[in-house]
């Protein structure tokens, strides 16, 4: 089946450098995928061409079957840092998205349906703070509010939580795998942490280092849903699946090597791998 | 080390300073006990000043001089004896319509020039030169050319205000635009904003304190301009006014000049001042 | 003092106009006074009404001829006055509402007390009197039409005329003078012992403006002492008020300046006056009340109701006994701006020297209001000798155009006051007669000159 989105062949070079090149996956409809892998491999650039903030050096994204020309509100973006404009409130921030989205909408509606999304984050009580009286948890939630408020096709999200406190990423983490299943909603999402990925992601690309950093890797998610922190490292499967992306975070995208791949891979079809499926039950108790 | 200073004290302390100041000014200006010189024909004396009569000649005023003359002048601030003779708040009032229309027009100009110039590398990298050939120019070096090329001395004094005020709201406006975050725009592009809707709703928000910080700098410019201008096409305002007591060698009345071109332009300050307020975002 | 040098281009030439005259000379039009074609118009009109029939006027001018023809009518009919009146107009003032410049000096007394004494009024005029800047700016706002007339120096209209300090020549006229005398040379109190003029060398002295009866003086008066104006001492223009200011600072030694700035000098205790400028030239001309010269033909019934106020005011000013009057009609904050006592001093004639003294001269300062031409043939001379004009100068038909003695003496006439036979005549001045017939002969008689 053709993806949702499929991103075929882009590329990234700065003067006589490649980034990356040869960059082929794509993502279903509803599906939640995630990129991990170290600096400098070109991620971010990666979601900015996802988004249609820069356009790619080679190769095109098709997402519903058209190639996208620029930034589009199907395709919303969650900062790393929050972006929220410091002069409107969390609603007005919220409102003005929604006013973009519903041209026709009055100011009424677009502040009522920004409420509404705020609530959705448990940020209704905040919802006439400036971002200057919000802390830093709580503005990354007006943030996502403002992505989700909007009905997008794609979620795009640029290291979200990288900025917070471990305790505050925690709570946020569950709270996004949770508005995400909700909405069933399709989504990219860019990270260092496992264990996030781990969380939220149904698919989980490895990236080799850069330059010509490549897709080295696919590791399918198979723990079951729901997941929550709480439960997340009780489930089988769980150790193996973040040992062996642990492993490719520390040897193997350095080994990888774009002109001698390992056998079997192509950018085209990147190997799929399933380490929670392989690994052994765990003793019956 | 300490956090903000107690209001009070800070008041306090500046009142010493002026008693202080005004205190030595009184006893420098006070006569000299002992008049000096031959005593003088009475029928002669009579014809001199004061000052003159006891051989000396008249001396700077002292503050208190200039306090009973300022109660004087305040008693009475609007008043119109004839076209050469009007009170001092007339004479502000005429200065202030001019700074008005001056600055007036300097931002109407301005403020949409340095938005389009922050937003195009190319029209800002062309239009620098000019900019900063014009912006030291002296208004009385405007004031001639202006008298010579529009004839009018009243379109003249507005013309020397705006050409003179207009340099700091066009340079800020254009660097508040220019340096509005990349981050901010970015949010507007994947909104689909489209230019319009992000010029009036993210950069102009985002631009604005620098842009009223502009209009605070091109506001002191212009009151300082409209004395300048005054002083030398004449007629009404206060600047003429200072000239005027200059005529009559009155110094008392042109210290008062300056004390309430201070004060106005002190006023004018403040009111933008609330305008920065206004439009202030803390991240 | 630097003087900007004229290209020698005095040549005669003919105008678009068709009169010839000089080329530097601003264009000149019919005159008023009746001897032009509005004048013979008149004429024509009074002969058809007498002879309605075109036969018989041919006939009649063919027998006896048109002079004695005309001289018949004129016996029976006021021909003189017909030509006139068609020449000047109906008689109400076309524009009523006037403003009027002045710069705060005694010099402008006769257009300030105009104003609070009701002559401009009683002439169906509503004038305005503006107290201006500077000379600059006086010249300046007169010839973007700002004011309609204005208080000038002397020789200023003759300089615009000439194109000389403006950018081309502008036609003004002294239509009246305002002020004879006036003028002092006033000294810094440490110059008490060094009152020869052969003593000043490197003095720094101060006068109003480049083009003016103060510089003039100045220069021919330390001129007569052997000392030259250029290289022996120093001139600057400074405006009246900064000349008290200045010698108080010791910035300047001296100055030939208007009064009331000699008189305050002493009022303040800051100089004293060495010399009345009436010594060098008893009647010398002062201020001018100014016009364009359009005035006369655009607006001619203004300009006729202009000059009786400015005859009538500047008449009353000249009696020893409205003086004192005068002097407190325009000391005021909306006039001169100036104590009272200063004003009456300097009207009065009977004022502290500085040096100890009251002295009583009644003339210090007189009022009338003849333009002579002799006047401007002086100021001619003047401005040629120290280079402000460069080649030749036709003196009398520049003094004949910008000085306007027939429209005074018509004013003058209405008002019952002697108007002099010729506008020109000798005067004595330093001690010398000068003859307005001779410029260049006087011109030359000078050792020290620029030119």
């Amino acid at each position: 089946m053709t993806a949702y989105v499929s991103i075929e062949g882009i590329a990234r070079r700065y003067g006589p450098t490649t980034i990356f090149q040869d960059v082929w996956f794509g993502i279903a409809r509803g599906e939640f995928v995630c990129l991990v892998g170290h600096s400098g491999c070109g991620k971010t650039t990666i979601l900015n061409i996802l988004a249609g903030l820069e356009a790619p050096d080679d190769g095109s994204v098709i997402v519903d079957g058209e190639a996208i020309t620029g930034p589009s509100l199907d395709r919303a973006v969650v900062f790393q840092g929050h972006a929220l404009m410091p002069w409107m409130t969390a609603a007005g921030n919220v409102a003005f998205a929604i006013s973009c989205r519903h041209r026709d909408w009055s100011r009424a509606a677009c502040d009522a349906a920004a409420r509404e999304a705020l609530k959705r984050v448990g940020l209704d009580h905040a919802a006439d703070r400036k971002p200057a009286e919000l802390s830093g948890g709580m503005k990354q939630r007006v943030g996502i509010a403002r992505a989700l408020a909007i009905h997008p096709k794609m979620l795009l999200m640029d290291e979200p939580f990288s900025a917070l406190d471990a305790l505050t990423r925690g709570a946020l983490q569950d709270e996004v795998a949770r508005l995400v299943a909700e909405s069933e909603q399709t989504g990219f999402m860019i990270t260092h942490d496992v264990d996030e990925a781990i969380l939220l992601a149904d698919r989980i690309l490895l990236m080799s280092n850069g330059p010509e950093a490549r897709i080295a890797e696919v590791v399918l998610n198979t723990l079951p849903k729901p997941r929550t922190r709480a439960n997340l490292h009780h489930m089988p499967g769980y150790h193996a699946l973040r040992d062996h992306i642990l492993d490719f975070l520390i040897a193997r995208s350095r080994a990888f090597k774009a002109d001698a791949p390992p056998a079997g891979w192509s950018a085209r079809a990147v190997p799929e791998v399933s380490p929670a499926l392989s690994a052994p039950p765990l003793a019956a108790e | 080390m300490s956090g903000s200073v107690s209001f009070w004290r800070s008041a306090g302390l500046s009142l010493l300073i002026l008693a202080l100041f005004l205190g030595a000014w009184e006893i420098a200006v006070m006569p000299k006990s002992g008049g000096g010189g031959p005593a003088l024909d009475p029928e002669y004396a009579a014809l001199l000043g004061q000052a003159a009569a006891q051989g000396g000649t008249t001396p700077m005023p002292g503050p208190s001089a200039i306090g009973v003359r300022l109660l004087e002048l305040l008693a009475d601030p609007f008043y119109v004896r004839g076209p050469n003779d009007q009170g001092i708040g007339v004479q502000i009032a005429y200065s202030l319509l001019r700074v008005g229309a001056g600055f007036g027009l300097a931002a109407i100009v301005a403020i949409p020039l340095g938005f389009v110039i922050g937003m195009s590398p190319l029209l800002n990298a062309a239009l620098n030169p000019f900019i900063q050939v014009l912006r030291p120019v002296s208004p009385l070096a405007w004031m001639p050319l202006a008298l010579y090329s529009i004839k009018d001395s009243a379109i003249s004094a507005v013309f020397v205000i705006f050409i003179c005020s207009i340099w700091p709201m066009l340079l800020n406006t254009a660097f508040g635009v220019a340096s509005v975050r990349r981050e901010w725009l970015n949010v507007a592009r994947t909104l689909e904003a489209g230019r319009w809707r992000t010029a009036i709703r993210v950069i102009l928000p985002a631009a604005a304190p620098t842009i009223v910080t502009g209009m605070r700098i091109s506001i002191g410019i212009a009151w300082l301009v409209i004395v300048a201008a005054e002083m030398l096409v004449g007629g009404t305002g206060i600047g003429y006014w200072v000239w005027n007591q200059w005529n009559n060698l009155s110094i008392a009345d042109i210290v008062i000049a300056i004390l309430m071109i201070g004060l106005v332009g002190l006023a004018l300050d403040r009111l933008l001042g609330l305008g920065a307020r206004a439009v202030a975002w803390r991240e | 003092m630097a003087f900007r040098p004229r290209p020698p281009s005095r040549r005669l030439a003919a105008c678009g106009c068709g009169a010839t005259h000089d080329s530097g000379f601003a264009c000149d039009v019919a005159p008023a006074d009746g001897t032009g074609a509005h004048g013979e118009v008149a004429q024509e009109a009074v002969l058809r009404a007498a002879f309605p029939q075109a036969a018989t006027r041919r006939a009649l001018i063919n027998a006896v001829g048109a002079g004695t023809l005309f001289a018949a009518l004129d016996s029976v009919f006021p021909l003189a006055r017909a030509r006139e009146a068609m020449a000047q107009g109906a008689g109400a003032p076309e524009k009523r509402d006037l403003k009027i410049g002045f710069i705060p000096i005694t010099c402008a007394t006769p257009i300030i007390m105009a104003d609070p004494m009701g002559f401009y009024r009683r002439n169906g005029l509503n004038v305005e009197v503006i107290r201006t800047a500077g000379w600059a700016v006086i010249r300046d706002k007169s010839i973007a039409r700002e004011y309609d007339a204005a208080h000038m120096l002397s020789p200023m209209p003759v300089a615009m005329s000439l194109g000389v300090g403006v950018a081309q020549p502008v036609p003004w006229a002294v239509a009246a003078i305002e002020n004879t005398n006036g003028q002092a040379i006033t000294l810094a109190n440490k110059h008490k012992e060094k009152r020869d003029p052969k003593d000043w060398k490197g003095f720094r002295f101060a006068v109003p403006f480049d083009f003016s009866m103060h510089n003039y003086l100045l220069r021919a008066y330390v001129a007569e002492a052997g000392l030259d104006p250029d290289r022996d001492i120093q001139i600057r223009a400074v405006p009246p008020p900064e000349m008290v200011a200045n010698l108080r600072a010791d910035n300047i030694d001296g100055f030939l300046g208007p009064d009331p700035f000699n008189q305050r000098a002493v009022f303040d205790g800051v100089g004293f006056i060495h010399v009345l400028t009436k010594e060098f030239w008893d009647g010398h001309p002062c201020c001018a009340f100014a016009v364009p010269r359009g005035m006369m033909t655009e607006t001619p019934n203004t300009f006729a109701a202009l000059m009786r106020a400015i005859v009538e005011a500047t008449a009353h000013a000249s009696k020893a006994e409205n003086r004192r009057e005068v002097a407190q009609a325009i000391s005021g904050q909306n006039y001169l701006n100036q104590p009272q006592t200063v004003v009456e001093q300097v009207l009065t004639g009977t004022f502290a020297d500085g040096l100890g003294r009251v002295q009583r001269v009644p003339d210090r300062i007189n009022f009338d209001p003849f333009p002579w031409h002799s006047m401007a043939v002086w100021i001619l001379t003047q401005m040629k000798r120290w280079g402000q004009i460069r080649g030749d100068v036709d003196y009398a038909a520049v003094a004949q155009q910008v000085f306007l003695a027939t429209e005074a003496g018509r004013a003058m006439r209405e008002l019952g006051i002697t108007v002099p036979a010729s506008a020109s005549r000798t005067h004595r001045i330093f001690g010398r007669d000068f003859d307005p017939a001779q410029p260049e002969a006087y011109l030359n008689s000078f050792a020290i000159r620029r030119s």
